[in-house]
């Protein structure tokens, strides 16, 4: 006999940070977009677009940066389940061939649940976190350039102000952010296919997990 | 407002210290420096500078140097000064257009004359000494004003080769040797231009000479005046308080005076607010470039660029790049010629692997890619999992 059991998979802390996440992310790419092209919409009789773009910009950019350093706090401090360690599931080896066997569908038998994360899912996860640190961090460099700099901000562009010349310059620091915010458009897609294929194949409500914070994992009596 | 008030005093007070500081440290230069050749008094009235256009400049400078007005009659003196300071101008790897710039504008104001009429002890391209003769001009500067000059440096150096791509003077030394030399001697050492700052044009791709900056070949600290060329504004008001405070300017983490390229262009560019309300120019000469729109979209790096040309301009304020309808290409920070191209185009359009892809294309193409492939994925995973109703544990 089998029946259906919940499991708690996700707390309540990561599944606000991953939807404010989100959110923050399709804001940031589509004004970003707007920034790198500029177009007169004419919305108001404000003649300010560019520059209010850019402000939300930034605003919600400032947001995003909380959103990263709590969700680095929840990896290393969740009182629920630090899961630093499972960002690390790819170490396995064997385990991280049978996944990408299992992804090309060349074999029917997933990886061992051995993590939170599969050891791909491990390296995606892990990978976007340090890709939102950098767009994070050349994001804030940008911020401080445009005259943000008065208070926290300040603090923050004084310590990331070092790191625009090791990127040379200005400049590159646009360029490399430019070229993160293609690496997030990427992402996103096969994130959400990736999502909806696990719902699919293990029919454990991986989608609505992430919602509900519950999966549900079949289980043998 | 008592907090303010008091805030006001403790601030002009200091300023009033500052000033006598000022004054001491005048009076000493007045003493330790060599006489100079013409009275400048004379020389303005010669040159047909009036009383009041000098009066005028001097606010110009002051304000420039983000001094409050009380030290205009310092700066004055400093100015008369200026004349009297030994300077030994070394070239290396350049074109000679930061000197072009600096000593041959056309527009004579008094910048002019502290440029036409610095004591130039060396300076290898308008000496009349050569060969031998110029070799001992040089010696005996450092023999007579030993850590009391200024080295002045236009030119990045090649370390390639061991420095042997660039040999220089009778005795054919390396630019390494010559400027280990003469900076060791001088009491400040003053880059002209972003060659001899960073690298710059000699210094760009391919570099097959391995040319750097002065301060990363020999290891020094300099003062950065950059710019291709800089404004000669930022080197006469670094000289200008070097004498009235004795010391060399606060400066970035990249050396370049504060006062100056503490900002960016974009920070003060007159055509900002047409930034701010997305009015961009698209073509060059359309209706927009006619109405002074931003240069944004044609290219302008004003946004990534820290300098003070849309605040004192060039030629005594008459006009600078982006007021005569160009962008700014972002020639005062390093390695702007690689950093900073394509010159005419925004940032992003910058081209890989020496073929046409722009980070946009590339990112369309895999976004295309992506797209197929997860299509494929999905197709394939509708027939190979037709069967699987339970099978997972
Ligand atoms: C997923 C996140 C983000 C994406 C997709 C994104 C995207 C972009 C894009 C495409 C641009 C235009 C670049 C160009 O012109 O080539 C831009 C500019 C900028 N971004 Fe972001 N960005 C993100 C996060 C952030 C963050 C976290 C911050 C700040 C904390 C930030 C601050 C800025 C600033 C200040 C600019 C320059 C605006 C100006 O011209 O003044 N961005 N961003
Ligand atoms: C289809 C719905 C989605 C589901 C089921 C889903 C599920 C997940 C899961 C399970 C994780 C790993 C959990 C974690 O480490 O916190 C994750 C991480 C992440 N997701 Fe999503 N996601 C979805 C959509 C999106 C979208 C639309 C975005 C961005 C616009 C996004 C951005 C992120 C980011 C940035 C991470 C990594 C950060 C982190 O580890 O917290 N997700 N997602
Ligand atoms: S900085 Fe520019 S103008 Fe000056 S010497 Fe170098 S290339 Fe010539
Ligand atoms: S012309 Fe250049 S510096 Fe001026 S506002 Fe436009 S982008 Fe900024």
């Amino acid at each position: 006999m089998e029946h259906i059991v919940p499991k708690k998979e996700w707390t309540v802390a990561i599944r606000y940070n991953h939807w404010l996440m989100a959110a923050a992310i399709f804001v940031l790419i589509a004004s970003g977009l707007y920034i790198a092209y500029p177009v007169n919409l004419s919305f108001s009789d404000k003649i300010t677009e560019m520059h209010d773009i850019i402000f939300w910009h930034i605003l919600t950019g400032i947001c995003l940066t909380f959103l990263f350093v709590w969700r680095v706090y929840l990896m290393f401090f969740s009182r629920f389940h630090a899961d630093w360690k499972d960002f690390f599931a790819w170490m396995n080896i064997k385990n991280s061939l049978k996944q990408v066997k299992f992804y090309l569908l060349i074999s029917k038998e997933p990886p061992e649940h051995t993590h939170l994360y599969g050891p791909l899912q491990s390296v995606a996860y892990g990978g976007l976190l340090i890709m939102v640190a950098l767009i994070v961090l050349t994001g804030l460099i940008l911020t401080g350039a445009a005259g943000y700099k008065a208070g926290l901000t300040g603090i923050m562009y004084t310590m990331v102000r070092p790191v625009e010349r090791l990127m040379g310059g200005l400049a590159s620091v646009r360029l490399i952010h430019h070229f993160l915010s293609w690496g997030f458009v990427l992402f996103i897609m096969v994130h959400m296919y990736m999502a909806f294929w696990y719902d699919v194949i293990f029919k454990e409500g991986t989608v609505s997990s992430m919602i509900s914070g519950v999966v549900f994992r079949k289980a043998h009596k | 407002m008592g907090q303010n008030a008091d805030y006001h005093s403790t601030v002009s007070k200091q300023y009033r210290q500052l000033l006598k500081q000022c004054k001491v440290n005048l009076d000493r230069n007045d003493q330790e420096l060599p006489a100079a050749a013409e009275d400048f008094g004379e020389l303005l009235k010669e040159r047909g500078v009036s009383r009041r256009a000098f009066i005028k400049w001097t606010s110009l400078m002051t304000g420039a140097l983000m001094l409050p007005p009380i030290f205009k009659p310092a700066l004055a003196r400093a100015a008369e000064q200026f004349s009297r300071v030994p300077v030994v101008w070394l070239h290396f790897a350049e074109c000679t257009g930061c000197s072009e710039a600096f000593l041959r504008t056309s527009y004579p104001g008094v910048a002019d004359i502290l440029l036409d009429t610095i004591s130039l002890e060396y300076h290898e391209t308008i000496m009349a000494a050569a060969g031998d003769q110029a070799e001992k001009c040089l010696e005996q500067c450092l023999h007579d004003f030993p850590g009391k000059f200024l080295c002045v440096i236009e030119g990045a150096i090649p370390l390639g080769n061991n420095g042997k791509y660039m040999r220089l003077g009778p005795k054919g030394k390396t630019g390494v040797e010559i400027a280990k030399e003469v900076t060791s001697k001088a009491a400040a050492t003053i880059c002209i231009g972003s060659c001899s700052a960073f690298g710059n044009i000699p210094a760009a791709k391919p570099n097959p000479t391995d040319c750097v900056g002065v301060s990363k070949a020999i290891g020094v600290h300099t003062i950065n005046i950059a710019g291709c060329p800089p404004n000669p504004v930022n080197f006469i008001g670094t000289i200008l308080h070097y004498l009235m405070f004795r010391d060399v300017p606060p400066l970035d983490g990249l050396g370049r005076p504060v006062w100056a390229y503490g900002k960016r262009i974009h920070d003060y560019c007159e055509r900002r607010a047409h930034y701010d309300g997305a009015e961009f120019v698209q073509q060059w000469g359309d209706e927009g470039a006619k109405h002074g729109w931003c240069l944004y979209k044609m290219g302008c790096k004003g946004p990534y660029t820290y300098a003070n040309c849309s605040q004192v301009r060039f030629n005594d304020g008459i006009s600078w790049p982006i007021m005569a309808g160009h962008g700014c290409i972002g020639c005062t920070e390093p390695g702007f010629w690689d950093t900073m191209a394509p010159l005419e185009k925004q940032i992003h359009e910058d081209t890989f692997g020496g073929g046409q892809a722009t980070i946009d294309t590339i990112g369309t193409t895999l976004l295309g890619v992506t797209a197929a492939g997860i299509a494929v994925h999905a197709a394939a995973t509708a027939c190979r999992h037709r069967d699987n109703k339970s099978e997972t544990k």
